[in-house]
């Protein structure tokens, strides 16, 4: 009796013995030095009770250090956009909302997909688990694949933070600006050949005046939100895009690049929590990695959540 | 049982590693102990070795909204409170109604604020939904909530002083542009 | 049903060092690498903080010594530079953020408790390797090119400067992680490993400024994290967020850099507050006074920790507006500062006090710490700052506050426990005499320096007006003090491990619950936590010296 109480049973099981931690998201798996009085009870806890309910709260703790984490990008937005709000309405003519939005569903269906989950696990029902958890990596693809072609778009044509932002169109070349402001755009698209003539063309051209009719509101008005003429513009004499244009691209690589790094990192785990569920490790007294983990993607989905509209949707 | 054996055991072995507690009055708890579980006095310990066995017969599919345990010292069976499957399927759909809903609301024109607080409340409502419900929180421990909202708190702090602050120079960098945009023509 | 064994079992507890410990339970370097055991984690924080307090220590030397003279004493004006930079952020993010919480609270915080380990034993594994990860990248911009930015990284120096800032930032923004996870853990440990009877008010006052510390370690060091990845990517890809020339904003970075570093401040001193509060108590043979206000005043402090760092930006170009803020809730931090001390004084009235060693350190951490928390009122106060910002008397605030406040702490805590954790005692008299020195040094070196920063001398400057030399060499003759006091201590500390007195279980007479297992503790502490009735502080009428073991037992029911 003193034996089986008193000592601690070492049964090494496969994994996770001495091998570091992931960092923060599982402290559950077999503690490889011994248990306590069941597989995947820690020698220094109780019960599964207690063992469950402190990583319940060492869970919310590291999301808590995310949240913190992600406020300070937060902050450089809501500051750069209250001094510069020009610079984010002429950007956002570059993003493009559908894949945004796709984007969004296909994460709030992996969040689905990672409660279930748990409940799957609480329940051991083991098929459905591996199932939604294969789901829930799915859509994590599906979103980084999404992101990739948003990216790769950037590049092609030259939206890059920085001193390498060289957009390849002007905005009112775009079809988003043409559909949402159609007068604004030919406007915008016979100043900027006047202005070329002017600079560049015969000695008439130059004498031409820039505007030969009072523009219409419509014509101008998205053109001074965008900044593209009046004091914020490049040249405020003509048009041409805001300055500091690439403030908006930085903050946007920055938050999506570091909002994708979690994603990529929430696959990792995920594909490790399939492995173990395979090995039909998770049940009603041991959950908790699953727990733990369906809370850290909701975490990275609630920051999607916020950054969608503030990205995609200015207007 | 196990249980009964086990406090002598520890009992002794306490008391050999000079574990003697510290007061007269703390020598009788130390009497008292042998009888009862060390744990006992306090209830969010369950007593140690009686229940849990080991995970591996979970019964699988059995009693849908119940998990097993007698861990129960949580609002419901097992180790904790289990979502029912359409409760989860009718938050996502909320979800994406409002997704539908705050990508629509930008074809109207509700001044330079305007869309930006509707887009932020839209946001702030689906966030309400995922924490509450996928993240638990509704069931979980208010200890967790007094946490979430304490970050949210300081985040807001933090977003504030630093707006208030930025405009008070802001002509100072304008100025400053103006000149070396100036100096660079 | 056995009754308890006799007295003479419960009073002897085998505490020979030669007896199995968690020092002698696993043999090979790689048991001390791989460890689960929060004992061992934290003894090798504790040689790995001191270590690098030592480096940090030298650039100090080095700093004052060129300080001797005005213009070239030993070195030039950029490796001038880089000796202050490295010295801050060797000691800031590699000595004093971790030293008493991942050192002492690692190895003593669970005995406390009377727990086995602390909640995640591999995430505090992780914080370690963290540590030494961290601390690579930072000394490794030592080896290429020292960063010379002062230990703040201001921009737009630290995003233009040639040095090698990444390599630091990067260090420094691991090290961030490694403070998290450790702050993450020790509060889940105190929320769930608490053994029965334990409610939170009977928790030592360490504990209690453990998590208050842990606390803001959670909140505020990611803040720091993404402030120092925003400027390595600045630095790297030029992304224009504190940079004017490309629309930044470079005080936006100080905003950021203020909002971690204030409560970071609090994160090195709260500790110390806690390690006095265990120390004093024993000492006087008395309960800790107003031990709730204490244990108050710790989360008070750590909140409203965070709503100041804008103290350290009055000049900079903030609103007048928010200064005032600030100053106000600056001069608010005061008042459970002075709870604490004031309490800590009651304590000792009427008291028996014994001046070891430890007690030593605490009466001089009263001393120091309030001159330097003074002079934090000083600064607080906008025109006053307006004068004294980036002068020496900057300096000499916090350096009384940090050394003379968590540092000292830090040591009376090392001697304290140092028996617990070791199994020996050290040389008494040793001690003495360095805490002496440690003292006189403290005072010597930073007193002046309020002298000389009021009248105008700047910090980091490499030359000065001849008139300001006599304060200097004053100031750097403290700094030698200083450093015999610490290598005095350090030879007869590491001395004591081969050739000491082996310590009894119970040494200084304490109460709490580290002192109930054998000094160095079993591997898994307790095998059940010993039942708790009584406050942390309750029961010194209860023991007695006993000369045998040179240490305190329970007082026998029948006098022998």
């Amino acid at each position: 009796m003193t034996q089986s109480t008193s000592e601690s049973v070492t049964k090494p099981k496969a994994g996770g013995h001495g091998t570091p931690p992931q960092a923060g998201h599982d402290e559950h798996a077999d503690h490889g030095h011994g248990h306590g009085d069941g597989p995947h009870l820690a020698h220094h806890f109780d019960t599964y009770q207690q063992q469950f309910d402190a990583g319940k709260l060492g869970i919310w703790l590291f999301l808590l250090t995310e949240v913190l984490f992600f406020s300070g990008l937060f902050c450089a937005y809501t500051v750069y956009r209250a001094q510069h709000p020009e610079v984010f309405v002429y950007a956002h003519y570059f993003l493009n909302t559908n894949m945004g939005a796709l984007n969004t569903c296909v994460l709030l269906i992996s969040s689905l997909t990672a409660a279930w989950a748990v409940r799957n696990a609480q329940l051991a029902q083991k098929g459905l688990l591996i199932f939604n958890i294969v789901i829930t990596i799915a859509c994590a693809f599906t979103f980084m694949t999404v992101k990739y072609f948003e990216y790769a778009h950037k590049f092609h044509d030259g939206l890059l933070p920085g001193p390498n932002f060289h957009p390849t169109e002007q905005v009112w070349e775009l079809d988003s600006f043409k559909q949402k402001h159609p007068e604004a755009a030919e406007f915008a698209e016979m100043l900027s050949k006047r202005a070329e003539a002017r600079a560049k063309g015969t000695a008439a051209e130059k004498e031409a005046p820039l505007i030969t009719q009072r523009p219409t509101e419509e014509q101008i008005e998205p053109l001074m939100k965008a900044g593209l003429i009046g004091p914020n513009s490049e040249e405020p004499m003509g048009i041409s895009r805001p300055r500091n244009a690439h403030v908006f691209f930085s903050i946007y690589f920055f938050m999506t690049g570091l909002h994708g790094i979690h994603v990529i990192g929430g696959i990792i785990v995920w594909a490790w929590l399939l492995k173990r569920a395979v090995r039909g490790e998770f049940g009603p007294k041991y959950f908790g990695p699953i727990d733990y983990a369906a809370l850290y993607w909701h975490l990275v989905d609630l920051v999607w959540i916020y950054l969608f509209p503030l990205l995609y949707l200015i207007h | 049982m196990a249980n009964e054996e086990t406090p002598k055991t520890e009992a002794t072995s306490d008391l050999e590693s000079g574990a003697d507690p510290k007061a007269p009055a703390a020598v009788e708890a130390a009497k008292v102990a042998p009888e009862h579980d060390a744990t006992a006095p306090n209830d969010k310990l369950e007593p140690t070795r009686q229940d849990e066995g080991p995970d591996s017969d979970p019964a699988p599919g059995a009693d849908d909204d119940h998990g097993h345990g007698h861990g129960a010292d949580d609002h419901d069976h097992g180790l904790a409170h289990t979502m029912p499957v359409w409760m989860l399927v009718a938050v996502l759909g909320a979800l994406m109604v409002l997704t539908v809903l705050t990508v629509s609301v930008t074809r109207f024109d509700l001044g330079s604020e305007g869309n930006l607080v509707v887009a932020m409340v839209i946001a702030t409502v689906k966030a309400g939904l995922v924490v509450t419900f996928f993240m638990h929180l509704y069931w979980d421990k208010k200890f967790h909530l007094v946490l979430f909202l304490t970050a949210v708190l300081f985040v807001i702090l933090f977003l504030s002083m630093s707006l208030t602050d930025r405009g008070e120079y802001q002509t100072n960098i304008d100025w400053y542009q103006s000149v070396s945009t100036a100096n660079t023509k | 049903m056995a009754s308890p064994s006799t007295t003479a079992d419960v009073v002897a507890p085998r505490s020979t060092s030669s007896d199995d410990n968690y020092l002698t339970h696993d043999k090979g370097v790689l048991s001390w690498i791989f460890t689960l055991d929060h004992k061992r984690i934290g003894v090798m924080y504790l040689f790995s903080v001191l270590a690098a307090f030592a480096l940090g220590g030298f650039f100090a030397l080095i700093v004052r010594t060129e300080l001797l003279t005005p213009g070239r004493t030993i070195i030039d004006h950029d490796t001038y530079n880089k000796m202050f930079t490295l010295h801050g952020a060797i000691m800031v993010f590699l000595v004093i953020i971790p030293g008493i919480p991942a050192a002492l609270g690692n190895i003593i915080m669970p005995l406390q408790l009377g727990a086995k380990d602390v909640a995640f034993p591999r995430l505090n594994l992780a914080s370690y390797h963290l540590w030494i990860v961290g601390a690579c990248f930072m000394l490794s911009s030592l080896v290429i090119n020292a960063v010379d930015t002062g230990w703040t990284f201001y921009t737009p120096y630290s995003t233009t400067t040639s040095t090698a800032v990444v390599p630091a930032a990067f260090g420094a923004f691991i090290l961030g992680f490694s403070s998290i996870f450790t702050g993450l853990n020790f509060i889940v440990t105190m929320h769930k490993l608490r053994p029965p009877g334990m409610h939170f008010f009977r928790m030592p006052l360490f504990c209690w400024a453990l998590y208050s510390t842990a606390l803001i370690q959670v909140l505020a060091t990611p803040v720091i994290g993404i402030t120092l990845l925003m400027m390595i990517v600045e630095r790297t890809l030029h992304i224009g967020i504190f940079d004017p020339t490309l629309g930044g904003d470079p005080v936006l970075f100080q905003h950021f850099f203020w909002f971690y570093s204030h409560p970071a401040v609090y994160i090195m001193i709260v500790p110390a507050f806690g390690v006095i509060g265990d120390i004093i108590p024993v000492f006087s043979r008395k309960r800790i006074f107003g031990y709730k206000f204490i244990a108050i005043s710790s989360l008070a402090i750590a909140f409203l920790g965070f709503l100041v760092w804008g103290h350290h930006m009055f000049v900079s170009g903030q609103s007048v507006l928010a200064g005032t803020i600030f100053s106000a809730i600056t001069f608010l931090i005061a008042i459970p500062t002075a709870i604490k001390v004031f309490n800590w004084l009651t304590t000792m009235y009427k008291g028996v006090i014994h001046l070891d060693t430890p007690m030593l350190y605490a009466l001089a951490f009263l001393w120091v710490f309030t001159i330097g928390g003074l002079t934090g009122i000083f600064l607080a106060v906008m025109s006053v700052d307006v004068h004294l910002h980036d002068t020496y008397f900057v300096v000499a605030h916090f350096h009384y506050v940090m050394m003379g406040g968590a540092i000292t702490a830090f040591m009376g805590g090392l001697h304290y426990w140092w028996p617990k954790a070791f199994g020996r005692m050290y040389d008494e008299k040793l001690g003495r005499i360095a805490a002496g020195f440690v003292f006189t040094g403290l005072n010597v070196t930073f007193f002046p320096q309020f002298i000389l920063g009021s009248r105008g001398m700047p910090r980091r400057y490499y030359n000065y007006l001849p008139e300001f030399q006599p304060l200097h060499q004053l100031s750097t003759l403290g700094a030698y003090t200083l450093a015999v006091g610490f290598l005095l201590t350090a030879y007869y500390l590491f001395r004591s491990l081969k050739h000491g007195r082996i310590a009894p279980a119970n040494p200084w007479g304490a109460t709490t619950l580290e002192w109930q297992c054998s000094s160095p503790p079993p591997y898994y502490n307790f095998h059940k936590p010993p039942a708790v009735t009584q406050g942390p502080y309750d029961g010194y009428e209860n023991l007695v010296y006993d000369e045998k073991i040179g240490g305190y037992v329970p007082r026998k029911a029948n006098p022998a």
